[in-house]
């Protein structure tokens, strides 16, 4: 019927399908493609540039013999469960305590997002100040009389990974609110009265009401998470440098080092191999359960 | 799902909730504040919070000693760039899914946002190596097209979203009003969609104009934005922190103020949608 009132009309049914195609493949052979590039650099002997004698699985070998990326994987390992553990609980707390009546909740939601939204790269140097033991947070409260106080985890080798995990919380807690607050309002008021009248208590009817049914979205938010932890790298750049020595390096951090300062491209392809790897770890479950559950519907 | 409360159980949430607001944009007022510190009384002890001696001085050393505005409009051709270009590439393609679904349409998007989960790590040689190739090196142009490839798939996905929340009986009935597809697109879908399109371009800025890893990896001196420009200020392990707060406020303020002007496709663009 379209077809006579339009004389291309043909052209016209193929017109979705030509829009679309180049930036599919754009995307996906450009970053696929790649991906298999960097695989292919990591078995081979390339150091400031790439070249193609292939030494098998060495470059692994070296890296996992290297000490320094033992110590950015088991911080990647503390940083991704603490920081993941406590941006859920802050921000499922922040949702559940925004959902109550609040003046100006519009400004509120907008702040607590502002760290998320501000490039940390710009916001370390603040964290850099609050984190010094001599002008910060542990000067402030040994002014304040307690002079035994003491916290000076940013010079320290064991503790600074965690002044990450504290900046990155701070940067992550506002955004995870922001995902159950979703969740939160699309839930009927009735639902709570119905757990009331039975006699549940308003913990009782969270954590056995609402918290289940907030399920989509604690899981979404695990996986943006941990995706932001894998990649994190402006983090460490801008608070620690990886520093004191490489005691706070992550994955990436390790990269870039390894990649420009050092002109190992073999060891740095293996790792950022590596890390592919993490993430797909998480993600092929994830894409697969998004896959399934479309199906469906 | 907000539930209903006395009036002074409400005063007190508010309370605490701007209390807890002011916790979280702390470090960001601190770095505003010492901004227009003398380096002296940046570092003081104790701690100056409002009555201080206000000056511009940091403003004017940090153009003076590194040309700010170089790195300002590196920041904003690129930043601007990708984004106008990457929606401009995108709408056809997320007008297309959304409109003309066909069963392959999920498989695509997930396939296109699968790529911006993988880790950069695993694509910076090859696109340095390209770089060194095609000369793009510590270009501009060269970072316009690294983000928005980068972005592209979230581009896609966010404009993806908001055009399925147009009915797409109201294109229909503009075809059967003989409106060709151009018209179909450009007077009757364009319109509808500003707020969505509005709200993408919103998020896509703000990601160029964060974006650490990228500009630290390939530029140098020419082409580097403010993200690079502030990291290698900060080098010399924290010796100017007003000068340092000074650069910091100038590159964070457009976001502030966007952020602040736009609060509803700000939520609704970080959380990808998640937020309406």
């Amino acid at each position: 019927m379209s077809s006579q009132r339009r004389p291309s009309g043909s052209l016209e049914r193929l017109l979705p399908k030509i829009v679309l195609a180049p930036t599919t493949l754009a995307m996906v052979v450009c970053m696929y493609g790649f991906i298999v590039w960097t695989g292919a650099l990591s078995f081979t002997k390339s150091r400031m540039l790439p070249q193609w004698d292939f030494t098998g699985f060495d470059q692994y070998e070296r890296l996992f013999n290297n000490p320094r990326w033992d110590v950015a994987l088991s911080n990647l390992a503390i940083f991704g469960v603490l920081f993941i553990a406590i941006s859920l609980v802050l921000g499922l707390a922040l949702a559940i305590f925004l959902d109550q009546k609040i003046r100006g909740e519009g400004a509120i939601r907008t702040i607590y997002l502002y760290p998320m939204a501000v490039s940390f790269v710009v916001t370390g140097t603040a964290w850099k100040w609050i984190l010094n033991p001599g002008l910060g947070l542990e000067k402030l409260v040994r002014d304040m009389g307690f002079t035994d106080f003491e916290f000076r985890w940013l010079v320290e080798q064991d503790m600074a990974i965690y002044t990450i995990v504290i900046a990155a919380v701070w940067q992550s807690s506002g955004f995870v609110m922001a995902m159950f607050l979703a969740g939160l309002r699309g839930i009927d008021d009735s639902l709570i009265k119905a757990a009331q009248i039975d006699g549940a208590s308003p913990t009782q009817a969270y954590w056995h009401v609402i918290l289940p049914i907030l399920r989509p979205a604690f899981f979404s938010a695990i996986v943006i998470l941990s995706h932001i932890a894998i990649k994190s790298f402006d983090l460490v750049q801008a608070l620690t440098g990886g520093g004191p020595g490489y005691s706070s390096d992550l994955p990436a951090n390790f990269m870039y080092t390894f990649a420009f300062n050092r002109a190992q491209m073999g060891v740095g392809a293996a790792s950022a191999m590596i890390m592919l790897f993490g993430v797909l770890a998480i993600l092929v479950p994830y894409l697969y359960s998004e896959l399934r559950g479309s199906n469906r519907d | 799902m907000a539930r209903t409360t006395t009036s002074s159980r409400k005063t007190f949430n508010t309370v605490l909730a701007w209390s807890i607001g002011l916790l979280i944009f702390f470090p960001i007022l601190w770095t505003i504040l010492t901004s227009f510190k003398s380096e002296g009384q940046a570092i003081a002890d104790p701690p100056l919070f409002f009555f201080f001696d206000w000056t511009l001085e940091n403003y004017i050393a940090v153009q003076e000693r590194s040309d700010y505005f170089k790195f300002l409009t590196n920041s904003l051709i690129i930043a601007g760039g990708s984004t106008l270009l990457g929606t401009l590439i995108a709408i056809p393609a997320a007008w297309s899914m959304a409109f003309v679904p066909s069963r392959r349409t999920k498989d695509i998007l997930l396939w296109m946002l699968s790529t911006k989960m993988l880790p950069a790590v695993g694509v910076l040689y090859p696109i340095y190596l390209v770089f060194i190739e095609l000369g793009l090196l510590d270009t501009r142009t060269g970072l316009v097209i690294v983000l928005m490839l980068i972005n592209m798939p979230i581009i896609v996905w966010m404009l993806y979203t908001y055009f399925r929340e147009i009915p797409s009986e109201i294109l229909e009935a503009a075809r059967m009003d003989g409106a060709s597809l151009r018209s179909e697109i450009l007077y009757v879908l364009t319109p509808m969609a500003i707020p969505g399109i509005a709200s993408t371009i919103l998020l896509n800025f703000i990601l160029a104009w964060n974006e650490a890893f990228w500009t630290l990896n390939l530029t140098a001196a020419k082409a580097a934005p403010l993200t690079a420009f502030i990291a290698s200020y900060s080098s010399p392990e924290g010796l100017f922190y007003a000068k340092l707060s000074a650069a910091s406020t100038m590159a964070i303020a457009p976001i502030l103020v966007l952020g602040w002007f736009s609060q509803k496709q700000l939520v609704r663009g970080l959380t990808f949608g998640a937020v309406k």
